[in-house]
């Protein structure tokens, strides 16, 4: 049941990530103070042509990147779950590089888009057995077709040549050519995401097991294949955006699960506005005081630990 | 209500696990389907539930085929309790009843007053009220299964399926969960997977007997729980008893012991008010030819006796044993190699019974005693009994105290009856 606490926390999450956006722009590598916005003409550009499209682009891809763990860890039901398991941005970021070497960087993001889907797509058909794909099938075909992804995108690397330096810093993810155009690519986020909110009590249902949910009026294949639709065109989104962000997706509905409890009405949320939060933060940090070391590596520096932490309790407990 | 249609379920397309099956069962009946580990039950439920579908044939509820109705609507008329439920996330028991009411609630609505009312009333009949802002992991496997079954409750539903509900609760719990669907008797219809014959036998008014995926019987417990289906189906030996308060059979499974006679002797045992019935059965599992007589066929020996087809000479209730009857036991003691003589309590009715061995010298007759018996007080004639078993001690009949004393006894009788050991 949702209670008066759950929206306390979202209203409070809510204002913190409004407040983080205010914020976040005025920090960089160049100080902006927020009065000389409008009247600095060199400030209105740092403003509103370099940092809120990279602010926004952050959040969108936390919200986006969040919600796909959500949903991933409900499907199947662990909490140790996330899409990069699924292959999703394997197929991605191969695709992407993809055309990083051979097409110059032409239609990434639509490469990077089909990637994700065939990899997410290829990942389940593997899995299938008659009409039905089992949950431990699924994980162990995921990690079957990643690890040939990742073998694949490291022979493209090593055919490359000179491009291995611009692939590495796409691939270990970040925003520093986020322009609006890529804001308008990373809002398709809110569709996806909202798309999952609407199925929130289908995915409680589903935790009782796959013929409990049956039982109780979800049509268990359908209701897979599509989640795992639905979030490898989050995962691909934001992919082509900021390459591969490690750890949001698996981390943030982690500690907001701790927090809120396991109600995906308020869990799907909940989470989302905290992984903008991480990401916003995460990126402002690199942008702030490292000449732009990619974002990847803070959030695995930062998520790792935390995780192994979280392991353990978990264990002891 | 729900009728199934000649179904066919096999894995692999090769491996039958159910055959042309079928039944239908009327509303608001409470039907068991029992059978052996690997009988094609659970896949019998799973297909009446719909996660499995027969490759040929249809399960129809109310005249609709189940493939065609939507699963919401299905889940609002059918309910589920599973053999057992893992959920991997800290919901409250409370949370996880109400989702019993998924089937009910529009996609983007919360839980109404009345579903949160249903929910309630669900946790009361199961008594699970007092865990309800617990986590459901918390809580111990018996009260788990107590939730789940309130959540099946919270459906509504018209129709529940039961996988063993109660195979993880103690027995006080099995009988309470069980007295909460039989009271839903009339209204539900309930079909449930039983692997305790006798909880079966008490609660449901029909009974499928299932074997490699087929009916084997199907009607009414006593008509379904014979001794020869028992024997046939699930390979044991065992009493079948009728409860004198509800007439339902009950099943005394008889545990069999490696047989170390094969029983050659022939024994005619005389018995009496309830004390030769465990003789009976140990000495028939062992392969002993009994004959037994007379007795008044109101005795709880004569039917043990009929029970196991043991050969018995009958008297009707309160009179004398007549001259015919006294003539039937003289045949069988002229067959039999010894006579036991159980610690019967001896009247004047059955007091000839014994007056008769005076005259058989050469038949050895043991008299069987129980250390943990009374003692004196069996004789009712005024002394004539003692006399009697005075009188056939002193010739020579011997006194076992116990079971394993008669066993060496009766081990001892047929060596010495055995040429090739006299050698």
């Amino acid at each position: 049941m949702i209670t008066r606490r759950h929206w306390i926390v979202l209203a409070f999450l809510a204002g913190l990530l409004f407040l983080s956006i205010f914020a976040t722009v005025t920090m960089g590598s160049t100080r902006v103070a927020l009065d000389t916005i409008l009247s600095d003409p060199t400030a209105t550009l740092i403003i509103f042509e370099l940092r809120l499209p990279r602010v926004i682009a952050a959040v969108l891809v936390g919200f986006g990147l969040a919600v796909a763990g959500t949903a991933m860890q409900g499907l199947f039901k662990n909490p140790m779950a996330d899409p990069y398991i699924l292959g999703t941005s394997s197929g991605g970021a191969l695709a992407a590089v993809f055309s990083l070497v051979f097409l110059g960087g032409h239609g990434q993001t639509l490469l990077a888009f089909i990637g994700a889907t065939m990899a997410t797509f290829l990942v389940y058909t593997v899995a299938r057995q008659r009409g039905r794909a089992p949950v431990e099938t699924l994980l162990l075909s995921g990690i079957a077709v990643s690890l040939l992804l990742s073998a694949i995108l490291t022979l493209i690397m090593w055919t490359a040549g000179e491009n291995v330096h611009r692939i590495f810093a796409w691939l270990w993810g970040g925003f520093p050519l986020a322009s609006w155009g890529d804001v308008g690519v990373a809002s398709l986020i809110l569709v996806g995401c909202a798309i999952i909110f609407v199925y929130a009590r289908d995915l409680n249902v589903l935790a009782l097991g796959e013929e409990e949910a049956t039982h109780l009026g979800v049509n268990v294949e359908r209701f897979k294949q599509m989640l795992l639709c639905v979030s490898s065109f989050i995962t691909a989104l934001a992919v082509s955006i900021s390459g591969i962000i490690g750890f949001i997706g698996l981390i943030t509905p982690h500690v907001m699960r701790l927090i809120v409890g396991p109600d995906h009405r308020i869990l799907i949320p909940a989470s989302m506005i905290a992984g903008g939060l991480i990401l916003l933060w995460s990126d402002t940090m690199v942008r702030t005081f490292t000449s732009e070391m990619p974002v990847g590596v803070l959030t695995a520096f930062l998520g790792a630990p935390f995780f192994v932490y979280l392991l353990r309790t978990r264990m002891k407990a | 209500m729900i009728r199934v249609d000649h179904i066919d379920i096999s894995y692999d397309g090769a491996t039958k696990i159910l055959a042309e099956l079928s039944f239908s069962v009327e509303r608001g009946a409470f039907i068991g389907i029992i059978g052996p580990n690997g009988s094609g039950k659970t896949t019998l439920l799973k297909t009446i539930s719909r996660i499995l579908s027969p490759m040929s044939g249809a399960v129809r509820i109310d005249g609709r085929e189940l493939a065609s109705i939507p699963y919401r609507d299905l889940a609002r008329t059918l309910g589920v309790v599973p053999q057992e439920t893992a959920i991997n996330f800290d919901f409250t028991v409370m949370d996880v009843v109400l989702m019993g009411r998924h089937p009910y609630i529009d996609r983007l609505a919360s839980e109404s007053k009345e579903d949160i009312a249903i929910a309630r009333r669900a946790m009361a009949m199961t008594g699970t009220e007092q865990f309800r802002d617990r986590s459901i992991n918390e809580i111990s496997g018996g009260e788990r299964q107590r939730v789940i079954i309130a959540r099946a409750l919270a459906q509504e539903p018209k129709v529940l399926l039961l996988d063993e509900p109660t195979s993880h609760l103690d027995i006080s719990h099995q009988i309470e969960i069980l007295n909460i669907f039989k009271n839903l008797e009339g209204e539900v219809t309930t079909i449930g997977v039983f692997h305790d014959l006798n909880l079966a036998a008490h609660y449901c008014d029909t009974l499928i007997l299932l074997d490699r995926g087929e009916i084997q019987a199907l009607g009414s417990p006593a008509e379904v729980l014979t001794r020869d289906h028992l024997r046939r189906i699930f390979h044991i030996n065992a009493t079948v008893k009728k409860s004198p308060r509800t007439g339902k059979p009950y099943i005394i499974p008889i545990i069999e012991e490696d047989v170390l006679l094969t029983g050659a002797l022939r024994i005619h045992l005389i018995c009496g008010g309830g004390t030769g019935s465990d003789l009976m059965h140990e000495l028939h599992q062992q392969g002993y030819a009994l004959t037994a007589g007379v007795l008044c066929i109101n005795d709880s020996d004569y039917e043990t006796a009929a029970e196991l087809g043991i050969p018995c000479i009958t008297e009707p209730p309160f009179g004398a044993i007549r001259p015919d009857s006294l003539h039937e036991l003289e045949t069988m003691l002229g067959c039999a190699d010894a006579v036991l003589v159980t610690d019967m309590p001896v009247g004047r009715g059955n007091l000839d019974n014994i007056r008769i061995l005076e005259r058989y010298c050469a038949t050895p007759i043991v008299l069987f005693a129980r250390s943990d018996a009374a003692g004196p007080g069996r004789d009712f004639t005024g002394g004539e009994a003692e006399r009697l078993f005075a009188l056939l001690k002193a010739r020579g009949a011997a006194t076992v105290d116990g079971h394993q004393d008669l066993r060496n006894t009766l081990q001892d009788l047929e060596r010495r009856g055995d040429p090739a050991e006299q050698g």
